[in-house]
């Protein structure tokens, strides 16, 4: 007969349990999904082995959706149907995208909400749900191959995505039915994979050179907070740029008209394998129709030169925005398929004055640095030391008299973080304002990007001046924000969580969600009620695990007696229980556990704080 | 056995006093948010959570009040007498006014020219006199009973020298191009 295991008191039921967390790019070209196993991170491959899903959805008239590969053999034969890009639509208006040359005018038409929204077979897709479509692929894979459904998963953004974007983000995860555990920003991943983020204090340079946008990003490191100094870049320079460079090139030589489209294709087939040959050897024969010849390095680093620089003007850009000289920066970073072209580390290399890290999969390290820190998120890691503290990219303001922006958390605030600011009325008898909350560096509204607008009513009347509103903006640890406005004098209240305006609200999220089970309600009642089941078993361990650690110290008999009470009633009602009773009994748990913990947060304050003391002297 | 709204100083297991190691306070932040930080209960039940997000954002408030000698002094002077500096208010001080107005124009003329050394040597100076500024806020600070008249001069001086100092840097953007 096997032992017993009994666990060691003070611990958690199941100690040594290890969780399944994921970390995702979610990239306008390609995503990637990746985890931690064995305490080595890596990136997830499909069925047939490719690790790089295209970001790219396709769906049919009767429903069927496709992802990936097998939505890319669409992309010509049945455009109109098929989705390339979408997060270049995340959390934008209408007229925002309109410009974007991966999406033809008549293939995007306004949703409801004033978000953009993609025409289809299968009805109107907006990009929220197109991305979730995306993400959906990515959890099956990890959730298939790794035997279990994920805890949670970390998603990667843009450093300069705004409030809108992000929040547009995790809708998109919501509907796809996962677990946020954080937002964090690409060029952030792509440090914490190479273990900047553990290292020495200093300044980082992510270089992201991707099929079809370049990014650059100056961090500083300090007291482990990762503060984004100054963002750069291109969002339509790439590496398929130097595509269709050497095409131009083929094109040329083999004296073909340039307006024969069918063989620009092909030449532009050719010359991704002649600059994918290129990386490894130094010269290669080429077939291309009628034209044999050769191509090498040099040649090719003369034609796609100019692209190269390109980036560095970007790159000097950027330092001068963050007030730095490019031999300030202690790490440069590649990121990005782009960057295993030979002349662009060459380039970097000369401009920085120092070799770039290159170790990691430039195509994997931002999802590799995500599964890190999905690691760390669920509790795998007991490495108490590593804490990511982000800040937010952009100024949140409100606008003021005259269309202009007043600042009320200015970038790279750390967060979380919430301000106050006191407003008045402007005229006599006013007894309504209207919010309207924007983002951004610039003095006039119309130049920043407006997230939200609400109205606070039932200000009583009184004399231009007299009232006072307080307007308080918080921001979670996500980087999304939540704005109340309250008149101080009567205390009216108008509590609005600030949903930005090109996106969703919660009814719509509901709906989606619906929609997005294509089996019977059945499914769906039972898919909520196992989630339902599984968070009381998360708040029934976490606060027993709360009890052995200081229960005694904390709490009177009496006290500890009651919480005993509430989490046996959760327990029973978890397993013979439907929906509401699980939700109201998790209440009844909370509210019992309150005042503990809150004497708990206290208590490992005052423990820190002791601590610090001690390593003071 | 709920402790009333604790002060920033209090925050930070500190007395409440004008002088402060700002290195030393951010490192007891990081250690202080290590323990409570959402991240930290990024598997816990939502209301760990919400109590981890008030207790951070109240830490990240506290130290972006402390670490600024301004904001620090302000808060204090509020803290031990109510006054509340952070509004609107002026100060009678013909002297200071003068000084005032003779620094605007000199830093007026030097951006107006191209020397960026000139300007730096400015900057220099403004730097100083925030120095001093800032040793006398802290004597102020010590004395009993608190002389709040002139506290409420030196907090306005150390505002003006602060503001000078960012100016000094727009100067030096639109110097270097």
């Amino acid at each position: 007969m096997a032992l017993l295991q009994i666990s060691e008191p003070g611990k958690s039921t199941d100690p040594h349990q290890h969780k399944l967390a994921a970390g995702i790019d979610l990239g306008t070209t390609n995503s990637l999904i990746a985890t931690v196993r064995s305490g080595k991170a890596e990136t997830l491959p499909d069925l047939e082995g490719d690790h790089i899903l295209p970001s790219i959805v396709h769906y049919t008239k009767d429903g069927t959706v496709s992802v990936g590969k097998s939505a890319k053999l669409f992309v010509c034969s049945d455009a109109k149907n098929t989705i390339s890009s979408v997060k270049r639509l995340m959390g934008r208006g209408l007229k925002d995208v309109q410009k974007i040359k991966e999406f033809s005018a008549n293939q995007l038409t306004a949703s409801g909400t004033g978000m953009p929204a993609v025409e289809t077979d299968c009805g109107i897709k907006n990009p929220v749900e197109v991305s979730s479509e995306i993400l959906k692929a990515l959890v099956k894979r990890a959730e298939d191959s790794l035997g279990g459904e994920l805890g949670g998963v970390v998603i990667t953004v843009p450093a300069y995505f705004d409030e809108a974007q992000r929040q547009a983000t995790k809708d998109a995860a919501q509907i796809a039915g996962v677990k946020v555990l954080r937002l964090i920003s690409e060029p952030t991943a792509a440090a914490v994979a190479y273990g900047l983020d553990t290292g020495s204090e200093g300044i980082h340079a992510i270089y992201d050179l991707g099929g079809g946008t370049f990014d650059i990003s100056i961090l500083r490191l300090e007291k482990g907070v990762f503060e984004v100094m100054a963002t750069g870049g291109d969002s339509a320079l790439g590496g398929d740029d130097f595509d269709r460079a050497i095409a131009g090139y083929l094109v040329e030589q083999a004296n073909i008209d340039k307006n024969d489209r069918g063989a620009y294709q092909m030449a532009m087939i050719k010359a991704r394998d002649v600059k994918e040959a290129l990386t490894d050897k130094e010269s290669v024969e080429i077939n291309f129709m009628h034209w044999k010849g050769s191509m090498d390095r040099a040649l090719m680093n003369s034609i796609i030169a100019p692209i190269v620089d390109k980036t560095l003007v970007a790159c000097r850009r950027t330092l001068k925005d963050a007030g730095l000289k490019a031999s300030e920066v202690q790490d440069i970073v590649m990121v990005g398929g782009s960057t295993r072209v030979p002349l662009v580390r060459e380039k970097v290399e000369t401009y920085f004055g120092k070799k770039p890290l290159t170790d990691i999969d430039p195509d994997k390290v931002v999802a590799i640095g995500a599964a890190i820190q999905a690691d760390v998120l669920i509790g795998n890691k007991t490495d108490e030391d590593m804490l990511l503290l982000d800040v937010i990219p952009l100024s949140l303001g409100v606008e003021t008299m005259g269309g202009l922006a007043e600042k009320i958390i200015p970038r790279n605030t750390p967060i979380p973080i919430a301000r106050a600011q006191e407003f008045t009325t402007y005229k006599d008898g006013q007894t309504a304002m209207a919010i309207h909350v924007v983002q951004g560096e610039r003095e006039l509204v119309e130049d920043c990007r407006s997230l939200a607008r609400f109205e606070l009513r039932g200000i009583p009347p009184m004399v231009a001046g007299a009232a006072r509103i307080k307007v308080t903006y918080q921001v979670d640890a996500d980087g999304l924000l939540k704005v109340t406005a309250e008149e101080t004098i009567t205390g009216v209240k108008s509590d609005i969580t600030v949903k930005p305006s090109y996106g969703l609200n919660d009814e719509q999220i509901t709906s989606m969600l619906q929609s997005s089970v294509s089996h019977a309600e059945e499914d769906m009642k039972a898919r909520m009620l196992r989630e339902q089941q599984v968070e009381a078993k998360r708040v029934i361990e976490a606060v027993q695990a709360a009890l052995a650690e200081n229960g005694d110290e904390l709490l009177s008999k009496d006290e500890r007696h009651a919480i005993e009470e509430a989490l046996k009633q959760l327990a029973y009602i978890a397993d013979n229980g439907d929906i509401e009773a699980i939700e109201e009994a998790i209440k009844v748990v909370d509210k019992s556990t309150e005042e503990f913990a809150s004497r708990r947060m206290d208590a490992s304050i005052a423990k820190a704080l002791v601590g610090h003391e001690i390593d003071e002297i | 056995m709920t402790k009333a709204q604790q002060n920033y100083f209090e925050l930070f297991g500190l007395e409440p006093n004008f002088s402060i190691d700002v290195p030393k306070l951010s490192a007891k932040l990081r250690t202080l948010l290590n323990s409570v930080h959402p991240d930290r209960f990024a598997s816990s039940g939502a209301q760990q959570q919400m109590l981890s997000m008030q207790k951070t954002t109240q830490l990240n408030d506290a130290f972006a009040v402390l670490k600024h000698p301004v904001k620090r002094a302000q808060y204090l002077l509020h803290l031990k007498t109510g006054i509340d500096t952070a509004k609107d208010h002026t100060v009678n001080d013909p002297e200071f006014l003068m000084q005032q107005l003779e620094l605007r124009e000199e830093l007026e003329t030097i951006s107006g020219g191209n020397d960026i050394s000139q300007l730096h040597q400015f900057a220099d100076k403004i730097s100083a006199l925030e120095e001093e500024q800032e040793s006398r806020m802290t004597e102020l600070f010590q004395q009993e009973p608190l002389d709040t008249d002139e506290l409420e001069k030196a907090i306005y001086k150390l505002q003006f020298l602060h503001k000078t100092l960012s100016d000094i840097e727009q100067a030096e953007d639109k110097l270097l191009g």
